[in-house]
């Protein structure tokens, strides 16, 4: 089993895992890195494109971890989300649920 | 005072003409349902709200705040930006969780999570809240551009706020949040354009990036590139412990919901993709461009500061951003500029109108007055409300005036600072209960007022610094709300079960994922896919 899991069955796919502390972590760096990279680089400082390059290879990374898991959350939620629409709709209306 | 050409003024109108024409065209689909007229029908690509979220927070008063700053701090004053880096965390945490609640609004959320009388009052408290805010907001980015019509035209203060709001109210009456939605996107592409032309020229100006740098350092003002200096823990202008709060606040922030203003706006957004990957994608990407935008208009924001070798005053150091543009522009494309700003002020003062009108209409009519109102009824009642918060938004902005900033800073960071964990401690924490929330809204409320106005004035306690008062009210609220939360019972376990099992939220709750097990709601329907996915396999 590797570290970084790429293919998730929608049970798995539900829990809190590695993957979503990764990208919780890598998230804030990314746009810190991409921020102040951004910010120097456009006055040509050197320092500036280390941050940037940094802050893009952070983001990709978190991408490539994340993408996978939360595409499957997505999918397998799509077809609980009617039923739960309409329990919505009862309690705007004050009504019970069915 | 600018002077337009007439193709400046073609510029101008064509653009109004372009965002009105938004309204008519999108008008019928805003009327279908409440969900449309609000939400869009729930179905947008990830692209379409996150340039929306792009776009509402480019607002006419940031480049006048976001100016200030780097013209007397330089790049340091970028750090500001990262008060929108709450989506980091919470494109991947509570971006999904509220996504997965289906809640329209942040009001709504309430009595998903909450049971009870609690429950009730704690979204009755928030539509309220909201409904003021949004008002308050649009006021102080109308008097924004007030500030900037005066400034270009000599234009009485109220002139510019009147106007282009009300210009702006018509497409949102019409055609809702579609016609919101759709406006943001042309308006975010126009304005990124723009930014991006402004600083061009600025740096022309100059002589290009490298003249700046050069520039500076003849100044003696090299540290303006610097956004690392610090002066001291607490001390001089550049204190570590600003930076540090300026750093853990919004990214932990993104734990929970409504941590920060913004984040009302982005629940709307949230809700409006067509499904949780879209929405984490919308928020993240949506701030990944405000973070852009601010970091390409430092280097506008320093060209005019070595153009005017720093001698700006902290008033006229706002309008430096829109000095530029209408000072450097050629003729011609003054208009375009002004188009832009005009992209700029409308893109979020829509926005906030139909925000406002949402929680006055989806929890305050239609759930508290009307249970049984049509959808037909929802949308007229909808269109009221707009007008209402567009009203409300004129009596903010004349008592608003000319101290954007400060009202800024007391309205976004510490209004909301006694509030931060609880609105963490809500998704995290199962045995955090109604009364604990809703006890440190209206503790923070109070508090706030006396840490920031009135015990400073009377010489009880010093002036802080901004971020001291931040974490002084946190403190000082959560004294109150914790004794309440474990003085009174939690939560309806059935309610718990029930939003445990719906929105798997992330954090402390053991106790309420064991009763979900229990009653077979979770393991059971785990085991169950398993064995029939092992089965499969096998086969």
């Amino acid at each position: 089993m590797s570290f970084i899991k790429r293919s998730w069955e929608p049970h798995e796919a539900e829990e809190w895992t590695r993957e979503d502390w990764i990208a919780i972590v890598l998230s804030p760096l990314s746009y810190i890195f991409l921020t102040i990279g951004l910010a120097m680089s456009v006055f040509l400082l050197t320092l500036g494109f280390v941050f940037l390059i940094l802050g893009i290879i952070m983001t990709v990374i978190m991408f490539w971890v994340i993408d996978p898991k939360i595409k499957t959350i997505s999918t397998e939620y799509e077809k609980k989300q009617k039923q739960y629409l309409e329990d919505l709709e009862h309690i705007q209306r004050w009504e019970e649920p069915e | 005072m600018v002077e337009f050409a007439p193709l400046d003024y073609f510029w101008t109108v064509a653009y109004l003409i372009l965002m009105i024409g938004c309204g008519a065209v999108f008008y019928r689909l805003g009327k279908r349902s409440g969900a449309d007229f609000f939400l869009a029908g729930r179905g947008l690509p990830w692209w379409i709200p996150g340039t929306s979220n792009f776009a509402t927070h480019t607002a006419t008063d940031t480049p006048m705040w976001f100016s200030g700053l780097v013209y007397s701090k330089g790049l340091y004053g970028v750090w500001y930006s990262l008060f929108a880096g709450w989506c980091a965390i919470s494109a991947w945490v509570s971006t999904r969780i509220f996504r997965r609640s289906l809640a329209g609004t942040q009001a709504e959320w309430q009595t998903l999570r909450f049971s009870g009388l609690g429950a009730e009052l704690l979204r009755g408290w928030m539509a309220g809240w909201q409904v003021a805010l949004s008002m308050f907001v649009a006021g102080w980015v109308g008097i924004a551009m007030g500030n900037v019509c005066e400034y270009l035209f000599n234009w009485p203060l109220w002139y510019g706020l009147v106007i282009f709001s009300t210009l702006c109210c018509a497409y949102v009456i019409a055609a809702g949040y579609w016609g919101v939605i759709i406006a943001d996107v042309q308006q975010g592409i126009t304005m990124f354009i723009v930014i991006i032309l402004v600083s061009v020229w600025a740096a022309m100006a100059v002589g290009g990036p490298t003249q700046i740098v050069e520039a500076l350092r003849e100044m003696g003002q090299s540290e303006m590139l610097n956004p690392f200096r610090t002066s001291g823990f607490v001390d001089g202008d550049y204190p570590l412990l600003w930076l540090i709060t300026m750093i853990i606040v919004p990214f932990l922030g993104g734990f929970g919901m409504a941590t920060h203003f913004d984040w009302f706006v982005e629940a709307q957004r949230i809700q409006s993709a067509k499904n949780v990957r879209d929405a984490s994608y919308s928020i993240w990407w949506g701030t990944a461009a405000v973070l852009f935008r601010n970091a390409v208009w430092a280097l506008a924001v320093l060209a005019i500061f070595v153009i005017t070798r720093g001698e700006l005053s902290a008033e006229q150091a706002q309008l430096a951003w829109f000095k530029v543009g209408f000072d450097y522009f050629p003729v011609g494309m003054v208009g375009f500029f002004f188009a832009a700003i005009l992209a700029i002020h409308i893109s979020s003062i829509g926005s906030i109108l139909n925000l406002g009108s949402m929680y006055a209409t989806r929890d305050l009519y239609h759930h508290y007055i009307n249970p049984k109102a049509t959808e037909k009824k929802v949308v007229w009642v909808g269109r009221l409300m707009t007008l209402v918060v567009l009203v409300g938004s004129f009596f903010f902005g004349i008592m608003i005036g000319k101290d954007i900033v400060e009202w800024l800073f007391f309205a976004l960071w510490l209004m909301v600072a006694g509030t931060w964990l609880p609105n963490i401690l809500q998704v995290i924490w199962w045995r955090f209960n109604a009364w604990g929330y809703l006890s440190a809204w209206i503790a923070n409320l109070g508090v706030c007022w006396l840490v920031v106005w009135i015990l400073p004035s009377f010489g009880i306690i010093p002036d802080f610094p901004d971020y001291i008062q931040f974490w002084l009210l946190i403190l000082l609220v959560a004294a109150v709300y914790i004794p309440i939360t474990f003085l009174t019972k939690p939560d309806d376990m059935d309610k718990l079960v029930k939003v445990y099992v719906q929105t798997r939220p992330i954090g402390f709750w053991g106790p309420v994922k064991r009763e979900a097990e229990r009653r077979g709601l979770l393991q059971a329907r785990d085991k169950i896919v398993m064995v029939a996915e092992k089965q499969i396999k096998e086969e």
